[in-house]
């Protein structure tokens, strides 16, 4: 009995790994069913819909930028602290002092670029190739709305240096919110948390930046791609002559 | 297969881009620069034990972290490793050792570095820690402007140990900048610059015009700037000044002594002299020129407003730091007949003095520019008076090089202390319509006012940094001896605690300690020079017998400092009061090089002679035991004395007593004349 062997018999391992090596039909389906990551994700995909060309991967780099921002943003997190004195004063600690602080803060900012503009050309490929007809047209909408959460996000997250562009990005959005008819001045002082950009708002766009709007997100962004698997995976060019 | 090859070889490419910023990381300067330090300090260490300390170094980023100073922490340490370190000392740079002020090597973890130098503390560069960058947003401050940060912490006018920022703030005040510009702790300032009710009666039209034109030129000593006004703007707003009604008991005043009669010019000098006006005044540039300069005085006023105004030139300008003196109605009448004789403008066209006929258009329109141009700012007692026309200063010394308007400028760095010295040299060169006038600094002062308006924050340091010296108290009563020493203008050149100018070198605080009433009577009355070498001399203003002894208890009663005793002997064996000992002391420690007893000395200190008639022996002592103490300047070496040889000391000075020609016998001839 080699070494192998002897740990794949273990109960441990076999209550972990529950199919067995050989590349097999039935193998290859248990290490998707089995798995709570890939479950949604096809047991068999067709070589043609992984070709550049057919979804030009749109979907699939919002999603890597999103897990890239999640990641960021977790080691981010420990170096900033949402308060007046201390917000811009941390964005330069990560500059002078954090080892790979520029590169950590970076990626994060490029990542946050990127995905926003993936996400808007993943919604024009979905839509230039009809995509929203049924069966995917409630997952349309789940998009829209996961468009959405995602500009909301780069907004919000936008204040947190708090830096002069930061502030005045901030005054000059909720300004614009506060031209909503009847409620407007109201959706800016719940925005705000007050009636000028101050550390309430700071509080307030931090919350919304890390808890609110990445846990809406995470669950919208699961029900997206389970939405994908059901809906018969991704579609591609529409063929010719099917209308 | 080619997807997957495709993935390998981004996959890797995007390790190697992630492997860049921990290279970066491992060659950031300071690392290097650490390095050096520690070769450098091996090779500069004279023992084993001093090495062992460079030899175990650590590679690290150094910081010095002051919460209570707004939190502030500062890693230039991190590459200035010396600044505490005397084997460092002349070091190159950046590993020299601070040079030794007030508060080096002391209180480097008391301040940090950017509490005086300014610059980014937080950053771990070079470029980014001095904000070399243009518009950089935390520049250091230039070494010709060091003396700002002191002024961050020291917010009183003078701050003795630095000299640049004292004098800036000295020079701010005396150009009026607070009469503008609005600055904390200056609310209260209002500018020296006279009111203009008298002025139709004053002087002449053609001889305002030659004024507004440049003051500087008519007067050296002038302080009101020069406004650039154009030949228009200045007829206008002459229009304007002689449209306004002299109140009628003045103009009557001025009236009544035109139409006395004539005085002697040759007992006007003689006055003119003796009367110490170069105290203040200058005559063709000679003299203390804190008042205007006298030279061609005939010229700028008219002789029955100069009259007047000698009489009582309080009603006048309630303001004026000109004394009352107490001339007889004909020493007035000779001192102008002496103006009109020799303090003329020969050259000057007749018509100077004529009064200008008013043009009521012209006259409304000098009035616009009179608001336009914020005069009421200066002359307060005027419409909207002493209210700040300019912008604020607060915070002026943390703008950033960014937010400035430089205008037409195009020639300056875009730095903030460039931009302060253009704005003071050159106010109007940024762009057209502004309205600053034109001061005549010259370099020094500029670099003095740079340095204190540098040192304007826009938020206050932190309580237990701001250091205020205490003010001393400086009560004058009022009544009678309040009047009198209003009358006198005492408080022109003298101090009182910490007010009054700064003309005289004698503050009167601790007078009635320092002198005997009967010396001081006379004195009043018939001032004699105490210091030979100063040329500013106390006024003879013919201050009358009860007015000088009225002053004198006043000063014996309310100026004393308790710490000095009144018999500095009292209780000492008979020892200690020996004159022989203080001869000898006197000789010994050289007090001839500086002062005169009998016929031989020094000029630098006052005579000694009559010690006895002047100074009481509490004050010899206690002066003696810390010449200092009152006054931070005094140039009489601290010696150091024993309690007994000081007492020697000061019986030796007691037994020194005038000769008998003393100065009361000349004071009541000359009053009985």
């Amino acid at each position: 009995m080699t070494t192998g062997e002897w740990i794949r018999g273990t109960s441990v391992y076999r209550s972990v790994i529950r199919h067995g090596l050989e590349d097999t039909n039935r193998n290859r389906s248990l290490i998707i069913f089995e798995n709570l990551f890939l479950h949604v994700h096809p047991v068999k995909v067709r070589e043609r819909s992984l070709r550049f060309t057919h979804t030009f991967w749109l979907g699939g780099i919002t999603l890597a930028s999103m897990l890239v921002l999640i990641a960021t943003g977790i080691l981010l997190m420990f170096y900033y602290h949402p308060s007046v004195p201390q917000a811009y004063r941390d964005m330069k600690e990560l500059q002078y002092v954090v080892d790979d602080g520029v590169f950590l803060r970076n990626l994060h900012r490029w990542a946050a670029h990127l995905m926003v503009f993936t996400a808007v050309l993943h919604m024009l490929r979905v839509f230039y190739h009809r995509a929203y007809r049924p069966p995917r047209q409630f997952n349309w909408v789940i998009g829209v709305v996961l468009l959405l959460v995602t500009l909301l996000l780069s907004y919000t997250g936008y204040l947190l240096p708090w830096d002069q562009l930061a502030f005045w990005g901030v005054s000059v959005g909720t300004n614009m919110a506060k031209q909503a008819p009847l409620i407007g001045e109201r959706i800016r002082f719940f925005l705000l948390g007050g009636n000028i950009v101050s550390e309430n708002a700071l509080l307030r766009f931090y919350v919304l930046h890390c808890v609110v709007l990445p846990v809406a997100l995470l669950l919208l962004v699961s029900i997206h791609i389970w939405r994908v698997r059901k809906d018969g995976g991704v579609q591609g060019p529409p063929e010719e002559g099917r209308q | 297969m080619p997807l997957r090859r495709l993935f390998a070889l981004s996959s890797l490419a995007f390790l190697a881009v992630l492997a860049v910023s921990p290279v970066k990381n491992a060659l950031r300067p300071y690392r290097s620069i650490q390095a050096q330090y520690k070769a450098l300090g091996l090779a500069r260490a004279t023992s084993m034990k001093a090495a062992s300390v460079y030899a175990d170094r650590q590679i690290a980023i150094q910081q010095i972290w002051i919460p209570k100073f707004d939190n502030r922490v500062d890693r230039c340490t991190t590459c200035h490793l010396g600044v505490s370190d005397t084997v460092m000392a002349g070091a190159p740079e950046p590993f020299r050792m601070h040079v030794a002020t007030y508060h080096t090597p002391g209180d480097f973890p008391r301040f940090g570095c950017t509490a005086c130098h300014a610059g980014e503390g937080l950053a771990t560069s070079k470029d980014d820690a001095h904000g070399t960058s243009p518009d950089s947003s935390a520049p250091m401050r230039p070494a010709a402007y060091m003396e700002s940060g002191c002024g961050r912490c020291h917010q009183s006018e003078t701050v003795d140990e630095a000299p640049t920022l004292s004098y800036g703030r000295a020079t701010m005040a005396k150009a009026g900048c607070y009469a503008c510009h609005a600055v904390r702790g200056h609310e209260d300032f209002r500018s020296d610059a006279p009111p203009f009710v008298s002025i139709a009666s004053k002087t002449g039209g053609a001889w305002v015009e030659q004024w507004l034109a440049d003051p500087k030129k008519v007067d050296p000593n002038a302080t009101m700037p020069n406004f650039q006004l154009s030949k228009d703007d200045i007829t206008e707003l002459a229009n304007y000044l002689f449209s306004l009604p002299v109140p009628p008991q003045l103009e009557q005043a001025v009236e009544q002594a035109s139409a006395e009669p004539a005085g002697n010019s040759a007992n006007g000098k003689v006055l003119f002299r003796e009367s110490m006006c170069i105290t203040c005044h200058t005559v063709d540039g000679k003299g203390n020129g804190s008042a205007p300069e006298l030279n061609h005085i005939a010229t700028r006023a008219t002789r029955g407003w100069l009259i007047a105004f000698i009489r009582n030139p309080h009603a006048f300008n309630p303001k004026t730091k000109m004394p009352q003196y107490s001339f007889s109605d004909q020493d007035v009448r000779d001192l102008v007949a002496y103006f009109e004789d020799e303090l003329r403008d020969f050259d000057a066209p007749k018509e100077i003095l004529d009064p200008l006929r008013v043009n009521q258009t012209l006259a409304d329109k000098g009035h616009e520019l009179f608001k336009n141009y914020g005069c009421f700012s200066c002359h307060v007692g005027t419409e909207r008076g002493g209210e700040r026309f300019g912008p604020d200063l607060d915070g002026i010394g943390d703008r950033r090089a960014s937010s400035l308007d430089f205008g037409k400028r195009t020639d300056l760095p875009h730095t903030l202390d460039a931009w302060l010295a253009a704005k003071i040299s050159a106010p109007r060169s940024f762009a057209d319509g502004l309205k600053m006038p034109k001061f005549s600094f010259d370099p020094e002062q500029r670099r003095a006012i740079v340095t204190a308006l540098l040192s304007m924050s826009s938020a206050p340091v932190p309580e237990p940094y701001r250091y205020i010296p205490p003010q001393q108290a400086s009560v004058v009563p009022a009544g009678q001896v309040g009047e009198i020493v209003d009358r006198y203008r005492c408080l022109s050149c003298h101090q009182f605690g910490s007010r009054g100018g700064d003309i005289s070198t004698a503050p009167l605080t601790f007078e009635g300690s320092k002198v005997n009433r009967d010396w001081l009577v006379s004195y009043l009355m018939l001032p004699t020079s105490i210091r030979p070498l100063l040329p500013e001399r106390m006024p003879i203003m013919k201050i009358s017998k009860p007015e000088a002894e009225k002053l004198a208890d006043a000063i014996e009663t309310f100026y004393v400092d308790p710490s000095i005793p009144e018999n500095p002997f009292a209780g000492r064996p008979a020892a200690d009061a020996d004159p022989k000992e203080g001869e000898r002391l006197y000789t010994t420690l050289g007090c001839r090089s500086c002062h005169i007893i009998g016929s031989s000395g020094g000029y630098y200190g006052p005579p000694l002679t009559d010690t006895h008639t002047r100074l009481k022996p509490g004050w010899v002592y206690s002066y003696l035991m810390n010449p200092q103490k009152w006054r931070a300047d005094i140039r009489c070496p601290n010696y150091g004395l024993t309690d007994t040889d000081a007492l020697r000391l000061t019986a030796y000075l007691e037994t020194l007593v005038a000769a008998p020609a003393a100065p009361t016998a000349t004071a009541e001839q000359r009053s009985a004349r």
